[in-house]
């Protein structure tokens, strides 16, 4: 090995952008050394720009990473390269000669602020990679229906919604499977229906029970004291709010205002509106359901 | 159904109006019958149904029939009252279907009071 | 059409129908077959007519009679005397509060008297499953005369001269948005009902699908016309059922008549409307989430410009307007922009349907001129506050709005002096509040609300509505440090500055106006550690008072937590370490007893209960025998003292 270092160069490199990376590059370009740090990835950051919380503090992610990555766009003695492999290391320490393989982007890293309309815009980038070959089969009880929904969906604009919409209430729940099938049937990637699926408080990809007790929580219902009903429906039912009974029978649920202001407070079971409910009447609306069921 | 054109539209229009008459509060003429327990036992119904009838024939949308209760002079029921715009109240007495035929077109259609059936101009006040 | 002699208007809107409104239908109409009537009586149902509070309801036509709180016992008393004897019932009809007498007329209850209806003008009086109806009461009479007579540029410029403003909340002009809409070149054009009316407390636009579906179908496609397009959306909220039903059967009436579909009253304009739901998150009602969502896309707003008039669904231009808002364009075009621009204010033009509920006597749905005084919807339409309690505030605007205090009762309402009194139009809920309502509880609400329903696309929504909630939820605990109320405002403005959305930038306005106008409520919490509307239930304790009970054990029964104990014509006590605050005693207990009570602050800190079951009469003779300085040795439970060790029992 070369250890000649007569000829020190001063300037490191840091490969990794993730957050150790940034602070290593950080620290030495304070104590005055010219960095290179180097990713592979598009952008520096890491895994912890996708963390919400870390561990064990729960501090916030990017409330750490965020000032960091500002002071190392900021920094004159930080030069970042990404989309970058190294290819080969030569010399030795204090004198390194590395060869990095940069990838092409396309866009100018100069000009770009980073907005996303590109990537929102790019007409390949939302075509699913048909990743499963063989067709998903569908558990006999969704079978027929689920076929008839999505067929008869399928060709409209926009056809996602309507279709989670209607599973959604024919089985009260979106089952998993189905996701993959609709995802296979659609071509929108099994990710975003998910990220849809559990957008929306209306749909549930966890099973609920056959009457979904919705106590009004909008404004009205909550200064004339909804809580206090969610709290007796939730004494009566055994369950928490958004949870279901054990015998499948009754999924407890908050819901935003039903528009029944007038009757405040409200509680919808399925489709049926009971107004001016009190604490008392909570037990003869259950009561009504147990019968059918 | 045929797709309407601009005529049909409002010839339907014209027809569904007479559906909805009774909401939009536009009378020219008002009949009450009295209909408490002793014109209902003298005959009453067959006054309603038989206004109701030349109401109907005459094609008339601003003529409002509606019950009410016994007008006190039991003895000459069936009674009614009829009432058109800007001119008192008449009470007609001892009704059946043929006076009824006369007064309607008499009062109503022409605007003269029927006077060998009445028993006054004028309505007591109050209840 | 045979002749009728009576039509009963029967309210179906979701409130009368969960009131019973069906059964009673049909116990009617079996009435009047049992007495041969049904070729004079007819039995109509009619949206919802408005006066919730009342229902279920019905109104007598030709007389105007109005019946409320029908129950169906009632119905043959009602059929044989009103109908058969033409005797109104009494007993039935609407009894204002302030007033003993019944009053039968429709026209004369205050609470239909000053309203202007323009938007729900057929209310009430038209079923809306019956498009004869809708036509009959000059129905589709405006595209009758913009089709062949108006060129699109004439009906804008006509919308425009109305001064018409978005009734969803922002007041956008809607002549302007359709006039952006109609120079764009790119085509095809689309038209968007919005009615996911998220805004808790508000109806409107459910009512106006129930009542009069037609009116939405007619002025979309005026709209349609004078931008061009020729399909439409209607984006409904799934939580709405019955409108959704009620406006596909308008839909499918309107396609047969040809009101809809290709060559529209033999013109050359083809449109037609297909309805979309949402699935229950409140950014969909923010116009570009809300095409994200029809799209099938995240429905996170983005970034405007563009706006969806310019570049909007499938990457078309598209209006987006409020429901009311395209009901109101028909009688636009048929009585002319100089009639509407007549009523209002100078900048705020027409009328605007608010629905005026909480702790109010009349709650309902109102159409009112803009302009009119707050103070007259209040105590003359709404008919002042239940219980003779006093009038604290009202919230306008849902979560994005504020609160407007009683020293502000006299304020017009429009659209710039509800923004300037900090608050905003929003889609025009107006909840009132009594003072039994607790302002940082009322914040707190919103807050938790919109931490909620922040779609998490921007930070300053997503981790600022969080740390609001964290400090609201301190304050209310009684946790709350002094400067809490400065860090709330500071937050909140940076919030404000800093969100893309209308959600984000209207979230902290639940605080920063009741910071404005309460804050002393706000201090109270923070300094004395109490709640004086005695809601937030860390700083209220439930209390019998000994001196009022009477043993009955009602409220021993209905404890879910057995926390009271007591035994028959034992006074009653309440173990404070038990006690969820759940408040169904108080509720319980007679209101001539009313030994239940709630304290706070020093009260409730230094509440002694009593030590042990006494008999009620033993109580009554030593309290009468000690002439009132009968003294119990305190009884502190041991939850209770780690709380608050410095405050030691001398």
């Amino acid at each position: 090995m070369n250890r000649d270092q007569s000829r020190k160069v001063g300037s490191a490199m840091v490969v990794g952008g993730g957050i150790a990376g940034m602070q290593a590059a950080l620290d030495l370009a304070e104590s005055g050394i010219k960095v290179y740090l180097i990713d592979n990835k598009p952008a520096i950051g890491g895994v912890m720009s996708q963390l919400d919380k870390t561990f064990p503090t729960n501090d916030c992610a990017m409330c750490i990473m965020a000032p960091r990555l500002v002071a190392i766009g900021r920094h004159k003695d930080i030069e970042v390269i990404t989309l970058a492999d190294i290819e080969k290391i030569d010399g030795g320490p204090g004198n390194f000669r590395i060869t990095l393989n940069k990838k092409a982007r396309y866009v100018d890293e100069a000009t770009c602020t980073g907005c996303g309309t590109c990537v929102s815009n790019c007409p390949t980038s939302n075509r699913v990679q048909p990743v499963q070959k063989e067709k998903i089969e569908l558990q006999p009880e969704f079978k027929e229906k689920v076929i008839e929904i999505v067929e008869s969906n399928k060709n409209r604009d926009g056809p996602l919604m309507p279709i989670l919409q209607q599973i959604n209430s024919a089985f009260n729940y979106l089952p998993e499977n189905t996701l993959n099938y609709i995802s296979q049937e659609t071509g929108y990637p099994l990710a975003h229906i998910l990220r849809i699926a559990t957008f929306y408080s209306a749909f549930s990809i966890v099973p609920r029970g056959k009457h979904i007790v919705n106590v009004c929580m909008g404004t009205t219902c909550y200064v004339r004291g909804s809580e206090r009903l969610m709290e007796r429906f939730s004494d009566l039912l055994k369950v928490k709010p958004e949870e279901t009974t054990p015998d499948m029978m009754y999924t407890l649920k908050g819901v935003r205002c039903i528009g029944c202001c007038g009757l405040a407070p409200a509680v919808m079971v399925g489709d049926t509106v009971f107004g001016k409910v009190t604490i008392k009447d909570v037990p003869d609306i259950l009561s009504k359901y147990k019968k059918t069921a | 159904m045929a797709k309407l054109t601009i005529d049909e539209l409002r010839k339907k229009r014209e027809e569904a109006r007479k559906g909805i008459y009774l909401r939009q509060g536009e009378f020219k003429g008002k009949i009450i019958v009295h209909m408490g327990t002793c014109g209902v036992a003298a005959g009453a119904r067959q006054i309603v149904s038989a206004f109701m009838e030349e109401i109907e024939e005459s094609g008339r949308k601003d003529v409002m029939l509606t019950t009410s209760g016994c007008a006190g002079l039991c003895s000459r029921e069936p009674m009614a009252t009829v009432e058109t715009l800007n001119t008192p109240p008449v009470k007609y007495i001892d009704l059946t279907p043929d006076k009824v035929k006369k007064i309607f077109k008499t009062h109503i259609m022409e605007g003269n009071i029927a006077a060998e059936y009445a028993i006054g101009i004028g309505s007591e006040r109050g209840g | 059409m045979a002749v009728r002699r009576i039509d009963l208007m029967l309210c179906t809107g979701t409130g009368c129908v969960a009131g019973g409104a069906f059964r009673i239908k049909d116990t009617i109409e079996n009435e009047i077959t049992k007495y041969g009537l049904q070729n004079e009586v007819s039995v109509v149902i009619t949206g919802c007519n408005g006066s919730c509070g009342q229902g279920p309801l019905m109104v007598v036509q030709p007389d105007g009679i109005f019946y409320g709180w029908l129950k169906p016992e009632d119905i043959p008393f009602l059929v044989q005397e009103h109908f058969l004897k033409g005797r109104p019932v009494k007993r039935l009809m609407f009894v204002p509060l302030e007033r003993k007498e019944p009053v039968p007329l429709m026209s004369n209850i205050p609470f239909f008297q000053k309203q202007m209806l323009i938007v729900l003008r057929n209310k009430g009086i038209i079923d809306p499953e019956k498009i004869d109806e809708y036509i009959a009461r000059d129905g589709y009479t405006a595209i009758e005369k913009v089709l062949p007579l108006m060129k699109p540029d004439e009906v804008i410029e006509e919308i425009m001269r109305s001064g018409l403003r978005g009734r969803g909340g922002a007041g956008f002009p809607t002549g302007r948005k359709w006039k952006v809409c109609s120079d764009e070149r790119k085509f095809p054009k689309y038209i968007i009902g919005n009615c996911d009316e998220g805004d808790p407390g508000a109806y409107m636009d459910r009512s106006l699908f129930e009542s009069d579906p037609h009116s939405v179908i007619e002025g979309m496609t005026i709209a349609a016309y004078a931008i061009g397009a020729s399909r439409g959306y209607i984006y409904v909220r799934t939580e709405y059922p019955l409108a959704i039903r009620r406006m596909q059967i308008a839909l499918s009436q309107a396609r047969d008549y040809g009101l809809l579909g290709k060559k529209i009253l033999g013109s050359d304009f083809d449109f037609d409307v297909e309805i979309r739901e949402g699935s229950g998150a409140f950014v969909c009602g923010e116009e570009t989430s809300l095409i994200h969502s029809i799209e099938g896309k995240s429905p996170e707003p983005r970034q405007r410009p563009p706006f969806p008039a310019q570049i909007g669904i499938w990457g078309c231009p598209t209006v987006i307007n409020n429901v009311e808002t395209l009901a109101t364009v028909p009688v636009i075009i048929n009585r002319g922009a100089d009639w509407f621009s007549k009523i209002g204010t100078a900048t705020s033009k027409g009328t605007k349907i608010f629905s005026l509920v909480g702790k109010i006597n009349n709650t309902g749905l109102i159409e009112v001129p803009m302009g009119i005084a707050l103070r007259e919807i209040i105590y003359e339409i709404g008919g002042g506050i239940p219980k003779n309690k006093k009038f604290k505030a009202v919230q306008t605007g849902g979560p994005s709005g504020g609160c407007i205090p009683n020293n502000l009762i006299g304020l017009p309402i429009d659209y710039e002096s509800l923004t300037k009194s900090g608050s905003m139009m929003g889609s025009g809920g107006m909840i009132v509040m009594d003072e039994d309502t607790c302002m940082v509880d009322v914040a707190k609400f919103f807050i938790q609300f919109t931490n909620d329903e922040s779609c998490g696309k921007c930070t300053a929504c997503r981790d600022g509505s969080e740390a609001l909630l964290e400090v609201l939820t301190r304050i209310s605990e009684g946790e709350g440090k002094e400067g809490d109320v400065e860090f709330l405002e500071e937050l909140g403005l940076a919030i404000k500055d800093a969100s893309m959305c209308g959600l984000g930038t209207t979230l902290p306005n639940p605080i920063l106006s009741t910071v404005r106008y309460f804050k002393d409520e706000y201090e109270a919490h923070i300094r004395e550690k109490q709640c004086p509307a005695r809601v937030c239930k860390k700083l209220i304790k439930y209390y019998v008072d000994p001196d009022r009970c009477v043993g009955c054990l009602l409220c021993v029964k209905t404890c879910p937590v057995s926390a009271i104990k007591g035994e028959l014509k034992y006074i009653h006590i309440i173990d404070q370490s038990l006690c969820t605050k759940c408040g169904q005693c108080l509720e319980i207990c007679p209101p001539r007893i009313a030994a239940v009570t709630k304290l706070t602050g020093k009260e409730a800190r230094e509440l002694q209960s009593l030590p042990g079951p006494i008999p009620v009469a033993e109580w009554k003779k030593t309290k009468s025998a000690s002439k009132g300085d009968f003294r119990f040795t305190p009884y502190r439970e041991e939850t209770d003292r780690e709380h608050r060790g410095d405050n030691e029992v001398p």
